[in-house]
């Protein structure tokens, strides 16, 4: 027994570096602490589990020969400096092939700018600001190595305002946290508001802070302004709070924000409180389909959970793993800056669990975002808190879903 | 509509604001019998909220979690005093200042090794959900905070008036050296002065933790809130806190409402330039008059 341990610790000690030089090395970077952390994790987690996948068939065929996946993952703590200390630390890296994750659009700011710099190929998820992107159309960057897996802002600020609308409501209160996702936020949703024809009026704008537990003040200036629904842009403790002090305080009114609101955080602080609210998803925890539901088994046998922590960022995790994966294969490399030629033409459609992704990515274009962003509208879909879990809210989004992948 | 709407955030200020007063409170405790004070109290909030947490998590039911919550916290202020305040006042340094800060700092990163980062839940038999007094919406969660608050402040300003030990208590506070003269071990009364301040400690966080979430970060924000409060009372106002506290919470949800959230910190940092400006004894405290 013990010659065995003591043998195969040997072997493990040979066998590591053996591998190292052999493997393709993808960095996974995002919040594993702090309010965000059910994003970071559930995003890792759903990476890492695209990754054993891979590596348990054989790994990636590069250029005729199997490569397996290493993974180097980085907590940043969801904290801007964190951020862009570790894009300082991957950026020095020579045989790094990409990198994966990011939740905070800040963190996104702060750290982006080092691994641009080097050209490392960076598939942003589940980062949602449009600060992420616009960084780059707006300083006119002519060649740019980072790409984004994620309902971008534009397309979920746009979502729920026709929500809204569609309600036929016709005063609405944005509450909004004073982090820079927060921020962007707001101004996408006052953007859309104005976008779709002025049919809402902001009867209040208000602001809290992370760590903030009593709205009171926020919700009832909303409640003065005579607000029929309240929008907000936020992580998951602060809106929770949100959630139960408009509970306290009666108002009744619908809740709709950013797809945030799928957060266990925000489902588990807010209780009963949380039903009804509605938030865009680009993945719903519901076996709609045998593939969807062998990752969602997978996934909860893997970690020991009955619930995903946040479904969206674990789905975006593994999707981002196989096309990255699909990348290095046509690449035929494992060299960052081949990798990016190749997700900006992607010749093979990849299967995913969100969607069979089509050509995702195109060369970039700095006057159009959407050369580097792969969802599109058709890709999101309305989820509403039901009982602890996040469900469809329309029923056609699921029928769409189930016919779109039969086909 | 709208003067119900100014009271009802006047009335969730100062429910807030309640809490405040209760660490400061702790403050006041040690700063009386030592002339020193923890700058760790916030940690202590939040480590015997995590400790009852736990001891929930192991199916005590919540009245016996309680107590045991308590005597916690009881614990950790004593180890304060032993491992950072005793030997400095011992030798007329300042070090306490250094090594309590020190000690929150190890508590914090201990709790987060310990419990982990997160926010969680903490669950509890009192009902979250509102009712009406003349169309104000209160929770009995928030009121049993303030009952908890008035309790705790209560039971322990009796103790120091109506007993032999608290009476001690008393003359340490009023003059350390007459005290000792007199036979009373000024040692024994830091140690239990530190005690009583822990035990308000973890009543301070198995009070709001159900409506804060447990975290490492939980107390943070609250500590630097509850310092001023103290300041600008007085640390010798005993019940002065109450009133600062309930008027900063007020103060500070009004603030909000008018000016706008960003303006929510805004008033305490007034508040506290102003009593350090004109009274830098606090608005309820007493002059330092010292014979010799």
């Amino acid at each position: 027994m013990k010659k065995t341990l003591i043998a195969s610790l040997l072997l493990g000690m040979f066998a590591v570096p053996a591998m190292a030089a052999d493997a393709i090395k993808i960095a996974i970077t995002g919040p594993f602490s702090g309010g965000s952390a059910p994003m970071g994790t559930s995003m890792r987690d759903g990476a890492k589990l695209a990754v054993a996948e891979i590596n348990a068939a054989g790994g990636i065929n590069v250029a005729g020969k199997k490569k397996m996946i290493e993974i180097i993952e980085r907590d940043d703590e969801g904290k801007n400096e964190r951020g862009a200390l570790i894009g300082q630390e991957l950026a020095s890296m020579s045989d790094l092939s990409g990198v994966i994750g990011s939740v905070n659009t800040g963190v996104v700011v702060a750290g982006d700018k080092h691994l641009q710099e080097k050209g490392i190929t960076k598939i942003i998820t589940p980062a949602a600001g449009s600060a992420s992107m616009n960084q780059w159309s707006k300083a006119g960057v002519k060649d740019l190595s980072i790409f984004r897996f994620a309902a971008d802002d534009a397309i979920q600020s746009a979502m729920v305002v026709e929500d809204a609308i569609s309600h036929k409501f016709t005063k609405a209160a944005i509450l909004y946290d004073s982090t820079n996702y927060g921020v962007s936020g707001h101004d996408d949703l006052v953007d859309q508001i104005k976008k779709q024809g002025n049919k809402l009026a902001v009867v209040a704008s208000e602001k809290f802070n992370i760590g903030d537990k009593d709205m009171t003040a926020q919700l009832l200036s909303a409640k003065a302004g005579g607000a029929q629904v309240i929008l907000i842009w936020g992580i998951g403790p602060e809106m929770a709070a949100v959630s139960n002090g408009m509970a306290k305080l009666g108002m009744k009114m619908p809740l709709i924000g950013g797809w945030t609101l799928s957060m266990s955080n925000y489902i588990d602080n807010a209780g009963k409180n949380g039903n009804g609210t509605l938030m865009p998803q680009t993945f719903i925890e519901e076996a709609t389909t045998p593939h969807v539901k062998s990752f969602i088994e997978g996934y909860h046998k893997a970690y020991n959970v009955t619930r995903i922590p946040s479904p969206v960022s674990a789905a975006q995790g593994y999707d981002a793993i196989y096309i990255f994966a699909a990348a290095v294969k046509q690449a035929g490399s494992d060299d960052t800056h081949k990798i990016k030629l190749a997700l900006e033409d992607l010749r093979e459609p990849v299967k995913g669990v969100i969607s069979t992704w089509k050509h995702p990515f195109s060369k970039w274009d700095p006057a159009n975002e959407l050369t580097h962003e792969a969802f599109r509208r058709a890709d999101v879909v309305m989820g509403k808190i039901q009982d602890g879990h996040v469900v469809f809210a329309e029923q056609a989004d699921r029928q769409r879903l189930i016919k779109s992948d039969s086909k | 509509m709208n003067s119900i709407i100014i009271v009802q955030m006047a009335v969730s200020g100062a429910l807030m604001g309640l809490v405040y007063a209760l660490i400061a409170y702790g403050f006041q405790l040690t700063y009386a019998t030592s002339k020193s004070i923890n700058f760790g109290q916030g940690e202590l909030v939040m480590l015997s909220a995590f400790f009852s947490l736990t001891l929930l998590d192991a199916g005590l039911p919540y009245w016996l979690m309680v107590p045991g919550g308590l005597l916690f916290g009881a614990m950790m202020g004593l180890v304060v005093e032993r491992a950072c305040v005793r030997l400095s006042l011992e030798q007329k340094s300042e070090g306490w200042i250094l090594l309590t800060i020190i000690f929150g700092l190890l508590s914090f990163s201990a709790a987060e090794n310990i419990w982990g980062r997160d926010d969680r839940p903490f669950p509890s038999p009192i009902s979250a959900d509102a009712f009406n007094v003349f169309g104000i919406s209160i929770t009995p969660l928030e009121l049993s905070v303030a009952i908890g608050v008035f309790a705790v402040m209560g039971l322990i300003e009796l103790f120091k008036h109506k007993t032999l030990l608290g009476k001690a208590f008393e003359a340490v506070s009023a003059d350390r050296d007459a005290a000792e003269l007199m036979g009373i071990s000024a040692t024994r009364t830091i140690m239990l002065s530190f005690g009583l301040s822990g035990m308000v400690a973890a009543m301070a966080g198995i009070l709001i933790s159900p409506i804060t979430t447990v975290g490492p970060t939980m107390a943070s924000a609250l500590i630097l809130k509850a310092f001023s409060v103290a300041v600008v009372a007085g640390l010798d106002s005993g019940f002065g806190v109450v009133l600062i506290g309930i008027a900063l919470g007020a103060l500070e949800s009004l603030t909000s409402f008018y000016l706008g959230s960003g303006w929510r910190e805004a008033p305490g940092l007034i508040l506290l330039i102003m009593a350090l400006a004109l009274r830098p004894n606090g608005v309820f405290g007493k002059a330092n008059i010292r014979k010799v």
